[in-house]
């Protein structure tokens, strides 16, 4: 037996927008990305790459093929479902930033004007992975540099592109949709498709999707399949991670009289115990706050906190057995532990309602993370440079690195010596983001870097290459090498002094570089 | 004649025979009629009919084809990013067979996949939305990246409820001609944990050794103690009395022959039904509980473990009356 299969579409790419009217929600962001693509028209601007960033499903990529087709450019895509090792991004990006089309500065038969431009578009820019996309963001960084075409990186967390690329790009933001905006493009898809549909099941349909318009419209097509018309009780889709239902359990946690209740809550949640405890951490200090006998806040901390971090912590100690050794079954006493605990510490029962905020160590540990892995990149060329080992190079020399560096000459050399990088240099030079003084040290380093490393291979080169190797080899002829050598003497005359310093008041930089 | 292995023999064939998740198999059964379907993520504990209900979507989607046009890949033992880029590539880039408009991928524990295979994943999934359908299966949501969610109709299967188990196992028993006790059922329910799966294999070890099943052979068959002794355990261990909680434990390891991982596990869901405890108390337990588990993975002797853990229930009640 075999039924039969009608023909097959999906509404999310069907109703995906064509035109900027078609765009929902975002209207800034869009109005800066035209803003944007208008300067391409003139001429090449400064920014000539765009990071779109933002959850999913909210309308990046979709702005990004709109912009293409309405300012007449042809669309050029990557993504991380193919690999993307830096071969295969010059070769593609490369290419397609540096030729131009056929036909370019004419109208077309549509009277759009096509200005020959190319629009690449790399999707998903924070999936850059390690091995498999081996050299991935260097490539792209160099693309952007030589490019000759507008650029746009697409990401959901901007904090997973690096440093280097971000300083050379714009960046907007795009957030998630609101619902009453979600409600019309649902109706009108349902006209479209011959539905009908009750007002309330649209709502919750657009509720549940959490400001995310591809679930919406997923969900809306799911719900829909094989009948013409829907009512609220079709609607049994469950909703997406989405924090209201996260809340709802908090409130049980925290304020709730029966672990059963919490534990309840928190077994529909469908969180690994992993996420909770982030929530809790979050959350216990506001939902705890310490008063004073009056009902007044007061200073000093709550006792109610500190018992509730010595069960958060003992629950964390679980979820480290967990990830050490793979047992799993021992998630349910981290399970247990954070669910019960804020309750069985808790003295009294806190009045008035204060909000629970979602954990913002889920980003902190993202970019401390890279803040960690960058350390150890910059480990490794000291170490190269000195001899050492990584661990003297990261927990020693990186602090001396970063004392004389706040010397402008010394960064500019040691910059160039140890060949660091612009993420490296924010390191370094304890920026918070690539400013112009640190462009300006990498920029000026770049001379004595290029004459350290060797030189690049003919495949590569190309006339903005060999432009910067001319370049750099004039400014070699100005900074002789017996400059070179005399500004590194005198570097470690000063990098003695510097220690001698650091000797006599250790505890001072114990606190600064307290790695 | 030939034994199966009744957990495929009686794996549902149709929608319809999927247990215990009616509003769900609705909504699945209307994609079947329609010819229809999205992306699907399945989440829930095992054996409660992830797998089963994906099956079955594609035996009745696809009828005598269905095999053809349905791939079942387990995440967990192939988990790279290798694996979605090429395994998957290469399935879904063949033509569906026998008529049907697409194929169907069911991704088992998706859960297990590495970030970067999710990443990965999410644009295969658009790309062949044409000749694809994924059904990803996983016991916690949270676990998928989002852009996945968003790319799928999530529906959350439930844990089993003790009746939808009971009903199933008395249909199987009733094919097998084996009779079950009301308290062999009720135990086969325990057992089970709302997981079908084991209730179904339970029920078949049963009636290997006998055709007429009751409580005693079902804990027997599988290295459970009766809820009411472990119960009793903890009470006496909970009462100071820490030499007739110890005997007790040694009947429970050396007669019946429990696994110090089955006794832990008892353990855990008895203290659950100890009505007079206070969430401290009850923090404190779970907290034993947990320790000793811990150390039975690393320790030599079980149990020796287990003793420290009565013992220390034993103190801790003496404690808390001073």
């Amino acid at each position: 037996m075999s039924v039969e299969i009608v023909i097959q579409n999906d509404w999310a790419e069907k109703y995906r927008p064509k035109t900027f009217k078609d765009l929902i929600g975002n209207k800034k962001a869009i109005h800066e990305l035209r803003l944007w693509a208008e300067e391409w028209e003139k001429g090449v601007p400064e920014k000539k790459a765009v990071i779109l960033y933002g959850t999913a499903g909210i309308g990046k990529t979709s702005s990004a093929a709109v912009l293409a087709a309405e300012m007449g450019w042809e669309y050029v895509e990557m993504n991380a479902g193919d690999q993307r090792t830096a071969d295969v991004i010059e070769r593609i990006a490369g290419m397609a930033s540096k030729t131009t089309t056929l036909f370019s500065h004419e109208v077309d038969e549509d009277g759009k004007k096509s200005s020959g431009r190319r629009l690449i578009v790399l999707d998903e820019a924070d999936n850059l992975h390690g091995t498999y996309d081996k050299g991935g963001s260097k490539a792209i960084a160099d693309v952007i540099d030589k490019t000759t075409q507008p650029i746009l990186l697409i990401a959901n967390d901007v904090y997973g592109i690096t440093q280097t690329i971000r300083s050379k790009s714009m960046e907007i933001e795009f957030s998630r949709i609101q619902t009453r905006s979600l409600v019309p493009v649902l109706t009108k898809i349902c006209q479209n498709e011959g539905i009908t549909a009750a007002e309330s099941a649209i709502l919750k349909i657009a509720e549940n999707a959490g400001g995310d318009v591809r679930s919406a419209i997923n969900d809306l097509q799911a719900v829909t399949v094989g009948k013409t018309e829907i009512a609220d009780e079709d609607i049994v889709i469950s909703g997406r991670d989405v924090k209201e239902t996260i809340f709802k359990a908090l409130v049980k946690v925290f304020k709730g009289h029966h672990r059963s209740d919490a534990l309840d809550a928190v077994k529909t949640l469908d969180e690994t115990p992993e996420d909770l405890i982030l929530w809790v951490d979050e959350n216990l200090p506001i939902q705890f706050p310490n008063q004073s006998s009056d009902g007044k806040s007061a200073n000093g901390i709550n006792p109610d906190v500190a018992n509730g971090y010595q069960v958060l912590s003992k629950a964390d100690l679980y979820l480290g057995r967990v990830r050490r050794r793979q047992t799993y079954r021992m998630w349910r006493y981290a399970g247990f532990m954070t669910t019960v605990g804020p309750m069985s510490v808790r003295s009294k029962d806190y009045s008035g309602f204060i909000k629970y905020t979602s954990p913002s160590k889920w980003k902190r540990m993202g970019q401390s993370r890279s803040v960690r892995n960058m350390r150890d990149n910059i480990a490794v060329k000291i170490s190269a440079r000195h001899g050492k080992s990584m661990r003297v190079s990261r927990n020693e020399i990186i602090p001396y690195y970063r004392k004389l560096m706040e010397n402008e000459e010394y960064a500019i050399a040691l910059a160039g010596e140890s060949d660091f990088d612009m993420d490296e240099l924010v390191y370094l030079l304890k920026a918070k983001s690539a400013t112009k003084k640190v462009q300006s040290v990498y920029e000026k380093s770049r001379f004595i870097a290029d004459a350290k490393r060797p030189a690049e291979p003919e495949f590569f080169k190309t006339p903005e290459s060999e432009k910067r190797s001319t370049v750099a080899a004039a400014d070699k002829n100005q900074l002789t090498l017996e400059e070179i050598t005399k500004k590194s003497e005198e570097k470690k005359a000063e990098e003695e002094q510097a220690a001698a310093k650091t000797e006599e008041k250790p505890k001072n930089q114990k606190s600064l570089f307290d790695f | 004649m030939r034994e199966e292995i009744w957990v495929e023999k009686y794996r549902p064939m149709t929608l319809d025979d999927v247990f215990g998740q009616e509003a769900t198999v609705e909504r699945l059964k209307s994609y079947v009629r329609s010819g229809n379907l999205p992306h699907l993520l399945f989440t829930g504990p095992p054996g409660v009919g992830k797998t089963a209900s994906s099956v079955s979507i594609a035996r009745e989607m696809f009828g005598e084809f269905w095999s053809e046009n349905f791939t079942e890949l387990n995440a967990s033992d192939e988990r790279g990013i290798d694996v979605v880029r090429n395994k998957i590539k290469t399935f879904a880039k063949t033509a569906p067979i026998g008529g049907a408009s697409f194929k169907i991928i069911f991704l088992d524990e998706a859960d297990a996949l590495t970030n970067d295979a999710q990443s990965a994943l999410r644009r295969t999934m658009e790309k062949y939305s044409g000749n694809c359908r994924f059904i990803l299966s996983c016991n916690y949501s949270s676990k998928i990246i989002e852009p996945i969610q968003s790319r799928c109709a999530i529906y959350r299967f439930r844990s089993l409820t003790d009746d939808a188990i009971s009903e199933r196992v008395k249909f199987i028993a009733e094919k097998e001609s084996l009779t079950i006790t009301e308290d062999g059922l009720k135990a086969l329910v325990y057992v089970a944990g709302g997981d079908m799966r084991k209730a179904v294999n339970s029920l078949q070890a049963a009636a290997f050794i006998q055709k007429d099943i009751d409580e005693e052979t079902i804990y027997k068959i599988t290295a459970t103690a009766r809820p009411e002794d472990v119960l009793d355990l903890i009470q006496t261990a909970l009462a100071g009395e820490f030499k007739n909680a110890r005997d007790k434990l040694n009947v429970l390891v050396f007669e019946q022959g429990l696994s110090a991982d089955d006794v832990m596990n008892q353990v855990y869901r008895a203290l659950f039904k100890i009505e007079d405890l206070s969430d401290a108390e009850m923090i404190q337990l779970i907290d034993a509980v947990g320790e000793i588990d811990f150390r039975i993975t690393e320790g030599a002797n079980e149990r020796i473990q287990l003793e420290a853990l009565i013992a220390h229930f034993a103190l801790l009640r003496r404690k808390e009356k001073e």
